[in-house]
């Protein structure tokens, strides 16, 4: 049997991490999740399964203190010159296993990245934060609280909105920001995060990047109420609820950055989160094909193998053919990333990484969308089974194609770049 | 006529137990149009009484009736399959039924089984199980009145009573199977004494296994030929593997069924690869209007989100142009599929007005494949893209639609048989270009 590692990537923008993080991060998938993930649907509320192997993989194994620099006890991911080839081989990996799982710990890093990456680090929040994720064997959640009940994909798309719509306020009070609004669905939430990451207004209406702010809070913080999670199609191990906060106060040093550079930097996170969406994609499809294989090589239509009949090699074959078209793109997704800091580089905010990004994440989401439906119905009356793990993706994978703006964000975007639009 | 007398008093009974002066629901006939014209009377007035069962006990209390599920579900199709009586409608009226028993009614049966499904597609499939399950014993496809007897006396009584199918489907690496048009035939029925043994191991019903009450399987019997097997859930040697989870249907848990020398007495079989693709036929025409229904139901949700809902600070969702493309293509795809569906339904109910009847059962089976796999990817396609506009919040529980995605999605992965569209496909070459072997085993 072809291995699933044979699907295409360039070899050379694979990084130096590559074999080592694989193949822990697989031990674990394959002894810790993959036997029970299909249990995992009826423990979306309590987590009582899935939280132990959150804390082997962040705690034990100590994925969550990656990005840290090794001062603070991390391996300074942050810092190399392959932040997103490593990112995107570690939630291809556990994306494989379960895409929500992989949600749940690359969000985590989401906030973390506002401060962590050049050319925008801030030295004391990393010297604050640092200990919470590094000095515990226990897994530690961060959250982005970004999307508001009035505002959909608007915090997502900062290019045309310019943080107008944001309704979260942010007040200085002498030494601390006074925080009131009402965030929903962010991935940790639920009660499951230590730190959220708070998009911000300092000015309601204003779309002046100066009066946008990125402030930290703790989850304990007084004012802080967090409602249940939500119940969902999928994504069972990523928990979304609703987030209040009522003058809440903070450091006034929890601001990530200050006027203008806060906007900047939390741009960032938009190709750091489209580049993981590919890759929870093109992992998951990897498995897709796993569990494909299987079937068609046991499964008979006119008494011969699935695989053997022509009509259905085609339909199997085009599966695959996707499935190789999206890694190299992914992973095409990631090099862009990376080459931000490379004289041949762009800044990842930079309009045409974020359009390129986006684009890639669009055109891979639907393709998984597709092939993952495509496959449901080869298995036939088998397709609706969780025994076949095919149906599970397959409702979890739905939402990767639905946030932070959804398709119609992303083909916005392209337009823009692409045909110069001013108003759309 | 005494028939007609009887409905009229179900009629009146109906308008009392549902307690509303009914009509249907315009708005969505008016919008996805079909020829009613092709519905009699007695049908208008069913289906409105459904209409009005749908509005008043699910769709305008969903809340509760999601919140209440496992209970609710029971309670509510008891209503409607006892109370009101539909689980009687394709009876034959002699036996105390409807009289529906005929081809005739498709078109009326069609709209039922989507105005049960725009309120829940679980109840739809159960009562679309109910009636394909009558089909192979219309009175215009030949007389069984023996099993027409037997099978009323379940459908009669004042208990849910849930056939469901076995059809062919994929078979095993190194096993050659008798087939149905390239499926595999995986049930046997060997003739003895007193009537047939049905023997088949772990087989996959259609849905709803685990608490089925009747079995339509399709075997394969003397000398390798066809016929379908009507197997009491209550007989000896039926053994019901453990329920499966799935991803959506979760109201009718399915479970593998092994026959181990199952003893059905002679009238329970019905010969004959005509009565199978008649079987097929009624599944395809029944199924896709589950799940029409499905996506009527979503077209509402979306048209309210869509007129609530804003982007860009202040644009309502469906004055944007991009979101408006996507509300059209949405629209075009349920307005498409369940035009199709009726065309099924006509095609089932008058043949002779789609051309000569010559094929037999051939031409409705092989339309109502093609029919049903476009109207499934159709439905599914605007499910999809409507869930894209509506975001997060499509994928949660709280807005119903997620459920819908699901429903369809296991409807139509269940209609495929095995490899996607590949079988449909197959059959409507051979039908379209006279292939000679295809799903015959033959040499690719």
């Amino acid at each position: 049997m072809k291995h699933f590692d044979e699907f295409s990537r360039p070899e050379e923008y694979i990084s130096p991490m590559d074999t080592h993080l694989r193949r822990i991060i697989r031990k674990w998938a394959d002894e810790e999740v993959i036997p029970y993930r299909r249990e995992y649907d009826e423990d979306w509320k309590d987590h009582k399964l899935i939280h132990p192997a959150f804390d082997r993989i962040m705690g034990q194994l100590g994925i969550q203190k990656s990005l840290f620099p090794h001062e603070c006890g991390g391996w300074n991911l942050a810092a190399s010159d392959y932040l997103f080839r490593s990112s995107y081989l570690l939630c291809e990996e556990i994306g494989r296993a379960d895409t929500a799982m992989a949600v749940a710990l690359a969000v985590s890093f989401w906030p973390l990245l506002v401060i962590l990456v050049e050319p925008y680090k801030n030295n004391r929040l990393i010297q604050e934060f640092a200990p919470m994720f590094c000095d515990t064997k226990k897994a530690v959640f961060a959250a982005n609280a970004m999307t508001e009940p009035q505002g959909g994909s608007d915090i997502e798309n900062l290019g045309l909105m310019k943080g107008r719509t944001i309704r979260t306020t942010a007040r200085l009070d002498g030494d601390e920001w006074v925080i009131n609004g009402h965030k929903l669905w962010p991935t940790n939430s639920g009660g499951v995060s230590s730190l959220f990451g708070v998009p911000c207004t300092t000015n309601p209406g204003s779309s002046d990047p100066d009066d946008f702010a990125f402030i930290y809070v703790k989850a304990d913080a007084k004012g802080v109420t967090q409602g249940g999670p939500y119940e969902k199609a999928g994504m069972a191990a990523d928990k979304n609820s609703d987030i209040w906060f009522e003058d809440v106060r903070v450091p006034k040093y929890y601001r990530a950055h200050g006027p203008g550079d806060d906007a900047k930097a939390f741009y960032q996170l938009i190709p750091f989160g489209q580049v993981a969406s590919t890759a929870f994609l093109t992992g998951a499809m990897m498995n897709l094909y796993e569990r494909l294989y299987e079937f068609a090589s046991t499964r008979t239509y006119n008494n011969r193998l699935l695989k053997e009949n022509d009509a259905v090699a085609a339909v199997i074959g085009r599966i695959a053919g996707d499935i190789d078209i999206c890694r190299i793109l992914g992973h095409e997704a990631a090099m862009m990333g990376d080459r931000r800091n490379k004289p041949y580089g762009k800044p990842v905010i930079s309009e045409d990484v974020v359009a390129k990004i986006r684009n890639i994440k669009d055109f891979i989401s639907d393709r998984a969308v597709e092939n993952f439906g495509r496959a449901m119905d080869v298995l036939g009356p088998y397709g609706a089974d969780r025994e076949w793990d095919i149906e599970k993706h397959w409702r979890d994978i739905k939402i990767i194609q639905l946030w932070m703006g959804g398709k119609q964000l992303c083909q916005m975007e392209a337009a823009r770049y692409f045909f110069n639009c001013e108003t759309i | 006529m005494i028939w007609k007398h009887c409905n009229l008093f179900i009629y009146k009974q109906l308008h009392h137990l549902i307690g509303m002066g009914g009509h249907m629901d315009r708005t969505l006939d008016r919008l996805f149009i079909i020829p009613t014209s092709w519905m009699d009377e007695e049908a208008k007035g069913v289906l409105s009484v459904v209409s009005q069962w749908a509005e008043k006990e699910i769709l305008s209390k969903r809340l509760d009736y999601l919140t209440n599920y496992q209970t609710l579900f029971i309670e509510k199709q008891k209503k409607l399959l006892l109370d009101i009586g539909l689980q009687r409608l394709a009876l034959n009226s002699e036996a105390g039924g409807f009289g529906w028993d005929d081809a005739v009614h498709a078109p009326g049966l069609a709209c039922i089984i989507s105005e049960i499904s725009r309120a829940d597609p679980s109840l739809g499939i159960i009562s679309a199980m109910q009636y394909a399950a009558l089909a192979p014993l219309m009175k215009d496809f030949g007389s069984n009145k023996k099993l027409i007897k037997q099978l009323a006396k379940a459908y009669m009584d004042n208990k849910l009573y849930a056939p469901t199918l076995i059809l062919p489907g994929a078979g095993y690496a190194g096993e050659e199977t008798p087939l149905f048009k390239g499926r595999s035939i995986l049930a046997k029925a060997k003739p003895v004494k007193k009537g047939f043994v049905i023997s088949g191991k772990d087989l996959r019903p259609a849905t709803n296994g685990n608490k089925a009450d009747l079995f339509c399987a399709v075997c394969s019997g003397k000398d390798s030929k066809t016929c379908i097997a009507y197997i009491p859930g209550d007989l000896d040697g039926i053994k019901r593997g453990a329920p499966i989870k799935t991803t959506g249907l979760n109201a009718c848990t399915n479970s593998d069924i092994s026959f181990d020398d199952v003893v059905i007495p002679k009238e329970n079989l019905i010969a004959g690869d005509q009565a199978v693709e008649w079987l097929y036929t009624w599944f395809n025409l029944l199924s896709g209007s589950v799940s029409i229904g499905a996506a009527l139901n979503f077209y509402e949700i979306l048209h309210e989100w869509s007129s609530t809902r804003v982007i860009k600070g202040s644009t309502l969702f469906k004055e944007n142009p991009l979101c408006a493309s996507v509300l059209a293509e949405v629209s075009n795809e349920i307005a498409l599929s369940r035009m199709l569906i009726h065309d099924l339904a006509s095609l089932i109910a008058k043949p002779d007005h789609w051309g000569d009847t010559l094929d037999g059962t051939t031409k409705p089976y092989t339309f109502s494949q093609m029919i049903n796999t476009r109207v499934q990817q159709g439905v599914m396609n605007a499910i999809n893209r409507g869930m894209e506009l509506m975001g997060s919040a499509g994928y949660a529980k709280e807005w119903h639609v997620e459920k819908l995605w699901r429903d369809v999605k296991t409807i139509q992965s269940m209609t495929c048989s095995t490899c996607a569209d590949v079988p449909a496909r197959m059959d409507t070459a051979t039908y379209f270009f006279d292939c000679r072997s295809l799903g015959q085993g033959g040499a690719q």
